[in-house]
């Protein structure tokens, strides 16, 4: 529509020759002004902020000064990151927090989701109850978790001395081994409704009438499942990891309130290390550099995302 | 000639002896209102109700009652550990302000002792601070160092330096000037369960003398009862850890530089020290080698503590006189059997000085908070209501609110408050109240640097979890914190 605009404006010339992209830019002002608002929200809530961290980073931020008398120490922060030997302790921790909640979140998800999908009688009642750890206030569940880990007084230390299994409560959080695998299955507990909703509609979206053909040529369940049903599932598998990886990435509320990032930073991940080293030791600087480390890597999946959207598109469009 | 130089001595000796009985006539040669020489638990009975004070017709020489006006307060409050009563003095103070200042529009926000600090710098940071702060004491020289503060002293607010502790002026003073007025300042105590000590096979009536003792004790009540025998803190980025530590630290000789002596110069380091690697190692003993302290010690505070204590899980603590009111408020949550059991552990609560090191060295964070009032370019709007903020302030440190705001958990920062007739109440309502004041000559402040917050809050507790976790030895872990430290000092490090 707007083209036959612009062609028209152009055939009763209105308007000054142009070529090229002023041209388009042109033809399509009206497109432009509609999204200029947002673009300018946009700018002012995010790509300012973005290069005031960039900018932020190649400063120096000691406690005694003011942040408006940094210092300028250039790729220093980024060096100083790159060498140390926390960072690179707590970027294991964070993919292992990563890789490890996304893929069994997604897991424990999906097999919900392929329960759910079955019809049964209380089946709307266990996909409610199954959904309450999503919806659930972070914050809450994390101090609720924090008591059930507890390890001195715990719920599940408790339960386990009590029926004789074992002499001590085990030590969830207070142990550099252990509190990582605590701290992802609380998150995985959290997070596994999100990819159990989004799979379960993926699975409405599976055409019926293939698998109903596929059971007529004799394809037992497990065939049917791995030759109909998840290739279907394909995009949605891919964008659902995909977001729960970011969500990972981003983490804060879990590992910040249950163990603030401790015993010895055994459960930091990037963001709790970025709040401490911001907030907690005012190392805006290195914290800014450590973010725009995060930003590389967010954008990076974000791009993943992005074409795993578009690939849906395409898709949809060819069929 | 002659006469030029006879005529400059008279003007001299003139100027000389007005500036003199200038002074004079000021609080600047002002005795201190109590005799800190005699400070004895009976020297503060005999003092307490011996004077009469009256907070409004002073702080209406400061500003007028009549006054209308705007002032805007974040203040380090009340938090899940502190008794109800404390929680009820406080609504009573903020009424009794807004009955004497009626045209003074008071907005005030109560922050965890936890989360101010964060918020504060944030704020500070978009120049959206309130115009007066009540920060915890390790805070002030940070914030007076990076320019945030007005300097303040306390004859702004119709008070004299002498009014105050000298350790707590230092915590204020940042290059020779000061930058605020000590609200409060506190000592704690050793606490223990005297039935838990007799059924240890321990005198139940004494207190381990030194730190070696307390590891041993610790031990005895963990082998033969099965519970935690003392209630380490380790948590980071949690005040509850350094005012643990640091009084074992400095007992043992060591400090995180040379804070414990009497004319500091924080020039070198100290954590890494023979004397604060054996403190760091007594926890090591009590946490590792003999597992008799709370497994939970790394995530918990002492508001963690309070609950095992209560349930007769805990033999020994470092803390306020106000637990002994917590327990009480907690033993009013408890049911059935529960309620007979923490009665028991309550009628067996003693309190002692806090333990020695090996060379008979006894000492305790000289802790407390800070008033101060922000400059006006990192307010939320810009301003600061002068006035209003000194008679909040006045307010505060008036011998009768900076002692009834410190009820059970401190002690007045201004030292008239001693004298006052509540002191005398408190003497007689608070059990245990005279063993926290009788450690108040053994305070040490935290070091007065911007460094502090971060040396206390992060590195003193990244040292003792190092070491507890066994992810370092305790000789690495105190060298990585005097490393830490050191680099902190020198501006690198992450």
């Amino acid at each position: 529509m707007t083209i036959v605009t612009g062609q028209a404006e152009m055939s009763r010339g209105a308007v000054p020759v142009r070529t090229g992209v002023l041209r388009k830019i042109w033809v399509h002002r009206a497109d432009y002004a509609y999204v200029l608002p947002a673009i300018v929200v946009m700018l002012i809530v995010i790509a300012y902020p973005i290069y005031y961290t960039i900018d932020l980073s190649f400063f120096k931020t000691p406690p005694g000064l003011q942040l408006k008398d940094k210092i300028f120490v250039g790729f220093d922060n980024y060096a100083a990151i790159l060498t140390s030997e926390v960072f690179w302790k707590v970027t294991l921790n964070t993919l292992t927090w990563t890789i490890a909640s996304t893929a069994l979140s997604f897991a424990l998800g999906f097999a919900a989701a392929l329960a759910l999908h079955r019809d049964f009688l209380g089946r709307g009642v266990m996909r409610a109850i199954l959904i309450i750890p999503w919806v659930i206030s972070a914050v809450a569940a994390s101090y609720i978790w924090k008591w059930i880990y507890h390890s001195d007084f715990g719920i599940i230390g408790a339960v386990l001395v009590e029926l004789h299994i074992l002499d001590r409560p085990p030590n969830f959080i207070d142990s550099v081994n252990t509190v990582l695998p605590s701290l992802i299955v609380v998150n995985i507990w959290r997070e596994f409704p999100f990819a159990m909703i989004m799979m379960m509609a993926g699975l409405q979206t599976v055409p019926d009438q293939l698998l109903r053909a596929a059971k007529v040529d004799g394809a037992n369940a497990w065939q049917r499942f791995w030759h109909v049903t998840f290739p279907h599932l394909s995009n949605v598998s891919t964008v659902t990891i995909l977001l729960l990886a970011v969500a990972n990435f981003n983490s804060f509320i879990i590992p910040w309130i249950m163990t603030g990032g401790g015993p010895a930073n055994a459960s930091h991940i990037w963001i709790t290390h970025i709040y401490e080293l911001a907030f907690g030791r005012q190392r805006w600087g290195v914290a800014a550099a450590y973010s725009v480390l995060l930003f590389i890597i967010l954008m990076t999946l974000g791009y993943f995302y992005v074409r795993a959207l578009s690939g849906n598109e395409r898709k949809e469009r060819g069929a | 000639m002659t006469s030029f130089k006879l005529g400059a001595a008279v003007l001299r000796c003139a100027v000389a002896s007005a500036f003199l009985a200038s002074a004079m006539s000021t609080s600047v040669f002002a005795a201190p209102p109590v005799d800190l020489s005699k400070w004895s638990p009976d020297y503060v009975k005999s003092v307490a109700g011996t004077k009469d004070f009256d907070t409004a017709a002073d702080c209406s020489k400061v500003t007028p009652l009549d006054y209308k006006g705007r002032v805007t307060l974040w203040y380090q409050g009340v938090f899940e550990g502190d008794p109800d009563i404390l929680r009820q003095n406080y609504k009573d103070f903020f009424a009794a302000f807004r009955a004497t200042y009626p045209n003074i529009t008071l907005e005030d926000q109560g922050l965890t002792y936890n989360d101010l600090l964060d918020k504060f710098r944030t704020a500070l940071l978009g120049n959206a601070a309130p115009m007066v702060a009540r920060l915890q004491i390790l805070g002030g020289t940070e914030f007076a160092a990076k320019g945030y503060l007005q300097p303040l002293k306390p004859e702004d607010v119709g008070y004299s330096t002498d009014d105050f502790w000298p350790g707590a002026m230092k915590a204020v003073t940042w290059q020779g000037v000061t930058y605020g007025v000590p609200t409060n300042n506190e000592t704690m105590a050793f606490i223990w369960n005297a039935d838990i000590f007799k059924r240890a096979g321990l005198d139940p009536e004494k207190a381990p003398a030194t730190w070696d003792e307390v590891v041993k004790d610790s031990k005895i009540i963990h082998d033969k009862l099965g519970v935690s025998g003392y209630g380490l803190v380790a948590r980071k980025n949690a005040g509850n850890t350094p005012y643990r530590f640091m009084p074992q630290l400095w007992a043992y000789g060591g400090g995180v530089f040379d804070e414990a002596t009497a004319n500091p110069t924080y020039k070198e380091v100290e954590l890494d020290s023979p004397q604060s690697k054996a403190a760091l190692q007594a926890s090591y003993d009590m946490y590792v080698r003999d597992k008799s302290v709370p497994v939970s010690a790394l995530t918990n505070q002492q508001a963690d503590n309070q609950p095992l204590f209560l349930a007769g899980q805990l033999g020994m603590m470092i803390s306020h006189p106000s637990d002994y009111l917590v327990m009480q408020d907690l033993l009013k949550k408890t049911t059935g059997t529960d309620t007979q059991k923490a009665q028991t552990v309550i009628d067996n609560m003693r309190y002692g000085l806090i333990p020695t090191g090996p060379d008979g060295k006894r000492a305790v964070v000289f802790g407390g908070s800070n008033i101060h009032i922000l400059k006006p370019e990192y307010v939320d709007g810009g301003k600061v209501d002068m006035p209003a903020a000194k008679a909040l302030i006045c307010f505060w440190t008036s011998p009768e609110w900076s002692l009834k705001l410190a009820w059970v958990g401190s002690n007045p920062g201004n030292l008239n408050g001693f004298l006052t007739k509540w002191m005398k109440t408190r003497l007689e309502t608070t059990k245990f109240l005279d063993v926290t004041t009788s450690m108040l000559p053994y305070g040490i402040p935290f070091p007065a640097l911007p460094q502090s917050p971060e040396i206390m809050n992060i590195i003193v507790p990244d040292m003792l979890q190092n070491a507890l976790t066994g992810a370092m030895t305790v000789d690495e872990a105190a060298a990585d914190a005097a490393k830490k430290v050191k680099d902190l000092m020198g501006g690198g490090g992450l």
